[in-house]
């Protein structure tokens, strides 16, 4: 037993200790301003969160994330199962979403830096645009996979149109809805930095790029470093999520 | 490893669910995208400062921007940009892939760096590839090759662990070289997972493009749109978002065309459900 688990997980911390291991090597045998080894991106990143500065940037990113990501989902979700209740209007809008879904967003900030300025409403709007596509996609494509026939059964027993979706269409949803906030995790993270870069420069990418810009290599990988961990625990949150709602998705 | 089935194939399979709705829709999609353009339109002339795109002025900027050869030029370093790095991304990408399928200790070894480069933020490698790379092209192409090759390799990987074990085995006992094996049952059998990657990869890439260009002023597409939107010239900055909008579609008909003509005995819907 012992033995299984050791030979299964071995290679993993193996292939960890040999990154860094590479990493250390690397930082190391080229010049300072090109690479910083592991080392001392760990002091770059401990001087980081004593020094309070890293806190102060996580939660102001935090706060964006969150506000572009629940109000996505406040605007997604509805309208997702709005659009695929009425027939003429999914058929009407579904190219112009599709459209808009393959859209590079990114392409979009200038438009919005130019109009909106500076402030905070531009780069929730940035993370919003980031976000709302793949949950609105994902409902819509869930409430019409609806059997008809659960429906029909509801409406014979003349069920109200507010119980129908609270009772119907919310739980069939549901899973798809997840699939959406699962796609739209590690988006609303690519809204949230490139606002961060190409607005005004605040948060976690203030970070990187107030590093970049005193050449403060062994700061960039520590940044770069935090952000991915970031994200790597925000996509493993992701998938429970959307595991968990899976599973009444028979 | 199931997680990694679900990430990589579940995206909807737009294309496709678009085709099937075309039968009887062409009324209301007609009068939803007049009304699109109308609200539009009047609530960027009653509400909004005169620079600001609407689509009457878009459409009168579409010819002049299509003839501009500044306009052009950007256009054409970003589809180079944007093929160059994909062809080597699907090389690369393929590579690595079918390595990962096929070996389970190279699986295990190589696997975390993948999740966890693929879970980052792609665009925040932009200041260290900057300074890597300087303010050049090459920035472009390595943010292109990092935004796109996680996908690629992910769904190459699952493609190349499903062959099925029969196939395998019944070209072992014709004593197949490794060789023909790979390029002849594995290579095949990996091609729907690596056209679904390249779906996914294609607008990443497309993305990395835009995004290089604003951060390092590189002439391109992206740089145009960031030009033209300074210096107040919504409309010809906003045909360029258009034509972007076209590449992203065009590469999800691409797919859809390629998936259908290639391999028609593969349903996508049948395996995201």
């Amino acid at each position: 037993m012992h033995l299984t688990i050791l030979r299964r997980h071995a290679p993993l911390w193996l292939s960890i200790f040999a990154g860094i291991a590479v990493w250390e090597i690397a930082g190391r045998s080229t010049s300072a301003a090109f690479m910083a080894p592991f080392s001392e991106t760990l002091v770059r990143l401990w001087q980081l969160i004593t020094r309070g500065e890293f806190i102060a940037q996580f939660i102001d990113s935090s706060e964006l994330f969150l506000t572009g990501f629940v109000l996505a989902l406040a605007v997604g979700a509805p309208l997702g199962m709005l659009l695929a209740r009425v027939r003429v209007l999914r058929i009407g809008i579904e190219p112009y979403l599709m459209t808009l879904y393959a859209t590079p967003m990114v392409a979009l900030i200038p438009f919005i830096l130019s109009i909106m300025g500076f402030g905070f409403a531009p780069k929730v709007l940035v993370v919003f645009l980031f976000t709302v596509f793949p949950v609105l996609y994902n409902t819509v494509e869930g409430a019409r996979s609806i059997k008809p026939e659960l429906i029909e059964v509801a409406r014979s027993f003349r069920t109200s149109e507010w119980a129908l979706w609270r009772e119907v269409m919310l739980p069939y949803t549901l899973p798809y809805m997840m699939t959406g906030v699962r796609q739209a995790i590690g988006r609303a993270l690519v809204g949230m930095i490139a606002a961060e870069f190409f607005l005004s420069s605040t948060g976690l990418g203030q970070l990187i790029m107030g590093a970049s810009q005193d050449f403060d290599t062994a700061g960039v990988f520590a940044s770069i470093f935090v952000i991915g961990l970031i994200g790597v625990g925000l996509t493993r949150l992701g998938l429970v999520i959307e595991q968990h709602f899976a599973r009444w998705r028979q | 490893m199931s997680q990694t089935a679900v990430i990589s194939t579940s995206a909807p399979a737009t294309p496709r669910a678009a085709a099937r709705s075309n039968s009887s829709g062409f009324v209301p999609r007609l009068v939803t995208g007049l009304a699109i353009l109308l609200v539009w339109e009047i609530v960027v002339r009653t509400l909004a400062p005169a620079y600001v795109a609407k689509p009457s002025t878009v459409l009168l900027a579409i010819p002049r921007v299509l003839v501009d050869p500044a306009f052009l030029q950007a256009l054409g370093a970003t589809l180079w940009a944007v093929s160059e790095g994909l062809a080597i991304t699907i090389v690369a990408g393929t590579a690595i892939g079918v390595l990962m399928g096929r070996s389970d200790t190279f699986d295990r070894m190589i696997r975390v760096y993948i999740n966890g480069f693929n879970a980052m933020p792609m665009i925040i490698v932009l200041p260290l590839f900057s300074l890597w790379f300087g303010y050049s092209s090459a920035t472009r192409i390595a943010t292109i090759i990092f935004a796109a090759i996680f996908a690629i390799t992910m769904n190459v990987a699952d493609g190349a662990r499903s062959v099925p074990r029969e196939y395998l085995e019944v070209a072992r006992s014709f004593r197949s070289s490794r060789l023909s094996v790979l390029t002849e049952i594995v290579l095949p059998a990996s091609m729907p997972y690596l056209l679904a990657g390249f779906r996914l990869a294609a607008g990443r890439a497309l993305i990395g493009a835009v995004v290089a260009e604003f951060f390092i002023s590189q002439g391109g597409v992206g740089y145009y749109i960031l030009y033209n939107s300074r210096s107040y010239h919504h409309n010809e900055a906003f045909v360029g978002v258009l034509l972007l909008a076209g590449f992203g579609v065009g590469f999800e008909l691409l797919v859809a065309w390629a998936t259908q003509r290639f391999m028609p005995w593969y349903r996508r819907d049948e395996k995201t459900t």
